[in-house]
C-alpha cells in the first residue's frame, strides 16, 4: 500500500469544516422568496376506505393557496422504486396511518397546520391485517388487491430433509426482529419551487437524484429534463431516503401554487409516516454434523413490508441470500415471504434484509459451537466459504473473499487475547455478570444480478489546476465525498484539497445509481479512476505539447508533469488551465462509466440474486448484566473487516464505530411499536436510540483485506456490513454472562429479565 | 400549537401580583424543559404563560442552622457543582446527575421539577427521604407544608392558582446517616425512569440497626411515594444478611401500584421496585452501612 499518495490515509472530510461550523445549508434550512409552506393530511386509521374529501373548510381559510388531492395529480397517482403501489395521495383507500390523503399550500406553518385539521375526510374502517403471517391465509382481509404476499421467493438446494437424517446435531428455533427507524437528525423535508423557464426544481435530501427524478416525472406527467433535483446535502438517511417521500408532494404543490413550497416534517409525522427496518419472523433448522461442519439448513422468512411494496421484494431476498451466513452448506431450504399489513411502511435500512438473518443464523452457530464444544471461531472457520467455493444458493465466488481473513484477524483483537481473563461474576456485586460474544457477517456489494448497476462521473478541469469531480452519489454521512476526493487526486496526481465534490444534483453530476448496497465507493469510485484516464492523457499531451517533448516522457506528481530523468523541467497543472482557456477557451472535462462486474449465475425466482462481491466482518462484544434488572451494558466492542483496502482510515473508523452503535441500539433498545396499527413510539422520548452514555468506552477497528482486484485500489465497500452483525455478537455474549438464550431483539432490560427468571 | 400571551416577572411581587390577577387562567414558566414539550402537544388550557426565570430572588442556595435551601430556579447543574452538596445531600446529589443530559440540567429547575409533579420527576424521592419542606407563597400570605402532602395526583399538586412554589428545604445528611437514589430507565442518559428508589437510614450505636428508615418510590404510583411499611422492616430488624435484606426489599411488592405503558409493564415494575431497592441496601451493607468513598 506504500505505493499510494492519498489512499489508505486519515484524511478530514471535505465538508468536515462546514457541518462542524453550522454552515453548510440542509435543505430544511433553504428559504425563498413568497415560499409557502406545505402540510400533509395523514390518514386517521390504518385501514379504510375513502367515502369523501372534503376540502372547502380548508380552502377557505384565509392564507391558504392550495389544498390538492387525488385529484391533483396529473400523472400515475403511484411511487414505488419496485412497484409503484403507494399513491401519493389516496383516492379509494387508505392502507396505514400515515398515508397521504391530502396536502396544503399556506402563508405561513401555523395556517398550513390550521387548514390541514379541516380538510374532512370520511373514512369506512376496514378490518386490521398486523400479523404478517395470519396475513399469508387465504382469507384473511386484503391490504391490496391482489393478495397480501408482496413476494415468495423460494431457494432449494440439495436435499435437507434426507441431510437432516445424517445430521448428528439439530438446533431449531424461532427468531423475531424489532422494527428499527433510521433516526437521521434531518426528517423528510425540502423545498420545490417552479423556475421561470418552467422547469421545477426539487430539493430535497434523497439517496438517487436521477431516479427521483424518473419517479416524479411519472408522477407530475412532466419532462424528466424538467424537473432538476437536489438531493445533497442531507442529514442522514441509512436507507431512509432512497425511496421518494414528501418530493411528490411538494412538486404537486409548487406546480398548483407556482410558488415555492416547503415542508418540514416533525419527528412524530416523520416516524409514522416512512419506512423503517423490516420486522421479521424466522424459522431456523439447522443440522450439523459431530465435527462442526454443517449439513443442512432449513430456513423460514416472513417479512412485514407494511402497507406498500417499496424495497421490501430486494430486502427479502437479500434476507434470503444470506440466509445461511458465509458458510459451506449444500443443502438448503430456504423459503421466504415478504407480505403486506397495515403496519406503516418498511423500505431499505442499512444491511438491507442482512441483519434480521445475521441475527438468527448467528445465534444457531453461537449454540452448535456451545452444544458441540467447539471454539466459535474454529467452527465458523471449519465451514467459512472460500474464494472457488460455491454459495450456499449455488453461485461461484470468484472475488475477493474475506471469512479467513476476517476470523484470523479476530483472534488479534484485543478482546479476543483478554477474552479468559474476564472476571465473569463481579466481586463486589455478584449479581453483575460478564460475558464475550462473538458474530460473523457478510454483506453483497451492488445491487445483485439482473439490475443494472453502474458507476458515473463527470470531470471537470478547474482555472488553478485542481479538478471537481461530480457524482450522482449521495454522502449523507458516510464520508463517500472525501472517498472520492482522494480518488481522484491518486488518479490525477494531485493534493487532496484541489478535488472539489459535486454530488447528488441531477444536472450537475453523472447518473451513478443509487446510494445503497455498500456501493458508492465501489462503482462512483471506479467510474471516476475511468475519468480521470481520461483526463491524464488530455493533460500529458498537452503539457507534452507545452514541454515540446513527447508524452511518454512525462510523470505526474503533486499537480507538476516532470519530464523523466529532468526533473527541473516541468509545468504545473494550474498553467496547463491557464494554456487551455488562452487557445480554447474553456477547460476538458471528461466522464467515466463503469458497468459492475455480476456472477455467474442468477437465481431461479429471485430477483437480484446473486451478489457477486460481498464485503465481510465479524463482531465482537464484551458485556456486563445487571441480573436483578436485566439491563445490558456493552463494555468494549471490535470489529474486524474486510471491505476491501480502506480508502480513508479515519472514515473507515468512523463508519465502524457508528455502524457497531447502530447494531447495539437495534439489539438492546430499538423498536417502533405498532398496536393495532397504530404507533406507540413515535418520538424520541419512546423510541429509544442509544446515547453516549450506552455506547461502549471502546471499539476497536482492525481493517483485514483479501484482495479484490476490481475495485477501485482495491477497495470493496463497508457502510452495511459494519453494523449487521454487531446485535448478534451482543446477544451471545448475553448468553456467555447469563445462560439465557436471545431469540428476540431488541432485547431490551424487561426481556432480559424475564427470561432470567424463569 | 395554539397561542399564548407571554408575561413576565422580574420580581418576586411582580410574579405574585400577576397570578392573583390572572386568577389560574395562567400557567407559571421556569425552565421550560417540562412546559414546553406540554405546549407543543397543545396539552396547556391556559391563555397566559408567565415566565419567571428571571427573578433573581428565587434562584440560589444557602446553608443556615444546618438546614440546606434551595430556591425553585436553581438548576441541576448549579446544585451538582454547589461545594459540600455530594456530602450533604448525596440523595438529591445523586438524583439531580441522574437527570436527562448536561442540556437538560444545565436549564431544568428543581422548582420546576418538583412542581410539575410527575410520578417520574427524579429528585422527588430523593426530596422525599431527604424529609425536605415547600414554602408555597401567595400575594396574600406563604405557608409551609411537607414534599410529601405536595402532590395529589400525576401532575397535580395542593398549589393554588395564586401560589409559587419559592423555597424548598431540608436538613443538611449527618455523619450517621447513609442512603442512595437508584433510577432504571431505558438507556443511561436522556431517559425517563421506569422505576426509581431513594433511602436514607439513620445508623442506631448498634451494628446493622437503624434508628430512622426513609424510603421512597418514583414512578410506581400517581405519584411519588413513601414506602412505609419497608422503613418500618428496617427499623424493628437487624438487618445482618443478604437474605433479610432480600426479605425486607420484597415489601416493596405491598407499596407500589405501577401501570403498564410503552416503556415497560406492570409487573416489570413492580419486580423492579423490589430489585433496586435491594440492590442499593445491599450495597450499602456490603460497604459496612457506610457511605461510598
Ligand atoms: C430531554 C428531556 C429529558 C429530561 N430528563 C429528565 C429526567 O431524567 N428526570 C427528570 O426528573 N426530569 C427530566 N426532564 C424533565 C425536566 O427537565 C425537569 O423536570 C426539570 O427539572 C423541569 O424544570 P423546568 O425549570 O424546565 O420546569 P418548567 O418546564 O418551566 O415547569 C414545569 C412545571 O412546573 C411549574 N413550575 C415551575 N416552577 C414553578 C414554581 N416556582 N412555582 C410553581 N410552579 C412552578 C410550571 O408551571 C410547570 O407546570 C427531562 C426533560 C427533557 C426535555
Amino acid at each position: 500500500m506504500g505505493e499510494y499518495k492519498y489512499i489508505g490515509k486519515s484524511v478530514p472530510r471535505v465538508d468536515a469544516a462546514e457541518k462542524a461550523t453550522g454552515h453548510i445549508k440542509y435543505m430544511s434550512d433553504l428559504s425563498f422568496p413568497n415560499m409557502l409552506w406545505g402540510k400533509i393530511v395523514r390518514s386517521k386509521y390504518p385501514h379504510a376506505k375513502i367515502l369523501k374529501i372534503d376540502t372547502s373548510k380548508a380552502e377557505a381559510l384565509p392564507g391558504v393557496v392550495a389544498v390538492v388531492t387525488w385529484k391533483d395529480v396529473p400523472g400515475l397517482n403511484g411511487f414505488g422504486i419496485v412497484v409503484p403501489d403507494q399513491p401519493v395521495l389516496c383516492e379509494d383507500k387508505v392502507r396505514y396511518i400515515g398515508d397521504a390523503v391530502a396536502a396544503v399550500a399556506a402563508e405561513t406553518k401555523e395556517i398550513a397546520e390550521k387548514a390541514a385539521n379541516l380538510v374532512e375526510v370520511e373514512y369506512e374502517p376496514l378490518p386490521l391485517v398486523d400479523d404478517p403471517i395470519k396475513a399469508i391465509s387465504e382469507d384473511a382481509p386484503k391490504v391490496h388487491e391482489g393478495g397480501n404476499v408482496h413476494l415468495h421467493t423460494k431457494i432449494v438446494r440439495g436435499d435437507v430433509e434426507k441431510a437432516f437424517e445424517e445430521a448428528d446435531l439439530i438446533v431449531e428455533h424461532t427468531y423475531y426482529t424489532g422494527r428499527q427507524e433510521h433516526a437521521f437528525l434531518e426528517t423528510e423535508s425540502g423545498v420545490a419551487k417552479l423556475e421561470e423557464d418552467g422547469t421545477l426544481s426539487v430539493y430535497a435530501g434523497s439517496q438517487y437524484p436521477q431516479r427521483d427524478q424518473m419517479q416524479l416525472s411519472r408522477c407530475l406527467a412532466l419532462n424528466p429534463r424538467k424537473i432538476h433535483v437536489v438531493s445533497y446535502p442531507v442529514g442522514g438517511a441509512f436507507g431512509g431516503k432512497d425511496e421518494l417521500t414528501i418530493q411528490p408532494i411538494l412538486g404537486l404543490l409548487a406546480l398548483k401554487t407556482k410558488r415555492p413550497v416547503k415542508i418540514v416534517l416533525s419527528r412524530e409525522e416523520s416516524i409514522i409516516s416512512y419506512w423503517k427496518r423490516h420486522p421479521m419472523i424466522m424459522k431456523y433448522k439447522t443440522g450439523v454434523k459431530k465435527d462442526g461442519t454443517l449439513v443442512a439448513n432449513k430456513v423460514e422468512i416472513y417479512a412485514d413490508t407494511g402497507a406498500y411494496a417499496s424495497l421490501g421484494g430486494p430486502v427479502l431476498n437479500l434476507a434470503v441470500e444470506h440466509a445461511c451466513g458465509p458458510y459451506k452448506l449444500d443443502n438448503v431450504y430456504i423459503d421466504g415471504y415478504c407480505v403486506y399489513t397495515n403496519n406503516g411502511v418498511a423500505g431499505a435500512f442499512r444491511g438491507f434484509g442482512v441483519p434480521q438473518v445475521t441475527f438468527a443464523m448467528e445465534t444457531q452457530m453461537d449454540i452448535i459451537a456451545e452444544k458441540l464444544g467447539i471454539d466459535p471461531i474454529e467452527l465458523r472457520k471449519k465451514n467459512a466459504l472460500r474464494r472457488g467455493d460455491v454459495s450456499p444458493i449455488g453461485n461461484k465466488l470468484t472475488t475477493s473473499v474475506g471469512t479467513v481473513a476476517v476470523l484470523e484477524g479476530v483472534k488479534e483483537t484485543d478482546l479476543w487475547k483478554n477474552k479468559d481473563k474476564i472476571e465473569k461474576v463481579d466481586k463486589e456485586r455478584p449479581w453483575i455478570k460478564r460475558g464475550f460474544g462473538f458474530a460473523l457477517t457478510y454483506q453483497g456489494t451492488g445491487l445483485g444480478i439482473g439490475l443494472p448497476d453502474y458507476g458515473g462521473a463527470v470531470l471537470r478541469f478547474r482555472e488553478d489546476g485542481g479538478f471537481i469531480v461530480g457524482v450522482g452519489i449521495v454522502d449523507y454521512g458516510q464520508g463517500t465525498g472525501t472517498s472520492y476526493a482522494q480518488i481522484v487526486a491518486e488518479a490525477m496526481k494531485c493534493p487532496v484539497n484541489k478535488v472539489s465534490v459535486i454530488l447528488g444534483d441531477t444536472d450537475l453530476t453523472a447518473d451513478s445509481g443509487p446510494t445503497s448496497a455498500s456501493r458508492g465507493v465501489y462503482t462512483g469510485g471506479r467510474a471516476a479512476i475511468i475519468a480521470s484516464k481520461r483526463m491524464m492523457k488530455i493533460l500529458k499531451e498537452k503539457a507534452a505539447e507545452l514541454l515540446s517533448v513527447s508524452p511518454e516522457d512525462l510523470e505526474a506528481e503533486g499537480g507538476y508533469f516532470y519530464v523523466k530523468n529532468q526533473p527541473d523541467v516541468s509545468i504545473s497543472y494550474d498553467k496547463i488551465a491557464m494554456e487551455f482557456l488562452k487557445t480554447s477557451g474553456h477547460l476538458p472535462q471528461t466522464e467515466g462509466y463503469f458497468l459492475m462486474p455480476i456472477a455467474d449465475i442468477k437465481i431461479k425466482d429471485a430477483f437480484g440474486l446473486p451478489h457477486h462481491i460481498f464485503a465481510y466482518s465479524g463482531h465482537l462484544a464484551l458485556v456486563e448484566v445487571n441480573t436483578l434488572t436485566g439491563q445490558t451494558k456493552v463494555l468494549e466492542g471490535a470489529e474486524v473487516v474486510d471491505g476491501g483496502i480502506v480508502v480513508n482510515r479515519q472514515g473507515f473508523e468512523a463508519q465502524v464505530e457508528g455502524g457497531y452503535v447502530m447494531g447495539m441500539g437495534y439489539g438492546l433498545m430499538e423498536d417502533v411499536k405498532i398496536e393495532k396499527g397504530i404507533f406507540k413510539t413515535v418520538n424520541f422520548s419512546t423510541y429509544i436510540i442509544p446515547t453516549v452514555k450506552d455506547a461502549p468506552k471502546r471499539i476497536q477497528t482492525v481493517p483485514v483485506h483479501d484482495p479484490e482486484e476490481t475495485g477501485p485500489y482495491q477497495a470493496k465497500g463497508i457502510a452495511e456490513t459494519v453494523m449487521v452483525a454487531t446485535a448478534p455478537a451482543i446477544t451471545n455474549a448475553i448468553h456467555s454472562a447469563t445462560g439465557i438464550r436471545i431469540f428476540k431483539i431488541p432485547a431490551t432490560s424487561e426481556l432480559i429479565y424475564n427470561l432470567l427468571k424463569e | 400549537m395554539k397561542e399564548f400571551n407571554y408575561l413576565r416577572a422580574d420580581t418576586l411581587s411582580e410574579a405574585l401580583e400577576m397570578l392573583e390577577e390572572f386568577q389560574g387562567n395562567v400557567k407559571v414558566l421556569a425552565a421550560g424543559t417540562d412546559l414546553v414539550v406540554r405546549l407543543k402537544g397543545d396539552m396547556v388550557k391556559e391563555e397566559n404563560i408567565l415566565d419567571i426565570s428571571r427573578i433573581k430572588e428565587l434562584k440560589g442556595i444557602f446553608t443556615e442552622n444546618g438546614i440546606i435551601h434551595i430556591l425553585p430556579l436553581t438548576t441541576h447543574t448549579e446544585i451538582l457543582e454547589y461545594p459540600d452538596m455530594k456530602t450533604a445531600a448525596q440523595i438529591l446529589y445523586d438524583a439531580c446527575k441522574s437527570v436527562g443530559s448536561p442540556q437538560i440540567r444545565n436549564r431544568g429547575t428543581l422548582g420546576g421539577n418538583v412542581a410539575n409533579a410527575s410520578p417520574a420527576g427524579d429528585t422527588i424521592p430523593a426530596l422525599f427521604v431527604q424529609e425536605a419542606k415547600l414554602k408555597l407563597k401567595s400575594k396574600s400570605g406563604e405557608r409551609v407544608i411537607s414534599v410529601e402532602d405536595f402532590f395529589t395526583g400525576p401532575g397535580r399538586t395542593v398549589l393554588k392558582p395564586d401560589e409559587l412554589l419559592v423555597d424548598i428545604y431540608f436538613p443538611a445528611m449527618s455523619d450517621d446517616e447513609v442512603g442512595f437514589f437508584k433510577k432504571l430507565g431505558q438507556r443511561n442518559a436522556l431517559a425517563i425512569s421506569v422505576v426509581s428508589v431513594a433511602a436514607k437510614l439513620k445508623k442506631s450505636t448498634e451494628p446493622n440497626k437503624f434508628d430512622k428508615a426513609f424510603v421512597a418510590f418514583g414512578s410506581v404510583a400517581p405519584t411519588v411515594i413513601r414506602g412505609n411499611r419497608v422503613e418500618n422492616a428496617l427499623m424493628d430488624s437487624v438487618v445482618d444478611s443478604r437474605e433479610k435484606i432480600r426479605y425486607i426489599a420484597q415489601l416493596a411488592w405491598r407499596e407500589v401500584s405501577p401501570i403498564s405503558d410503552v416503556r415497560a409493564s406492570l409487573k416489570y415494575r413492580q419486580d423492579m421496585s423490589i430489585n433496586l431497592l435491594y440492590e442499593g441496601l445491599l450495597e450499602l451493607y456490603k460497604n459496612g452501612w457506610n457511605r461510598r468513598s
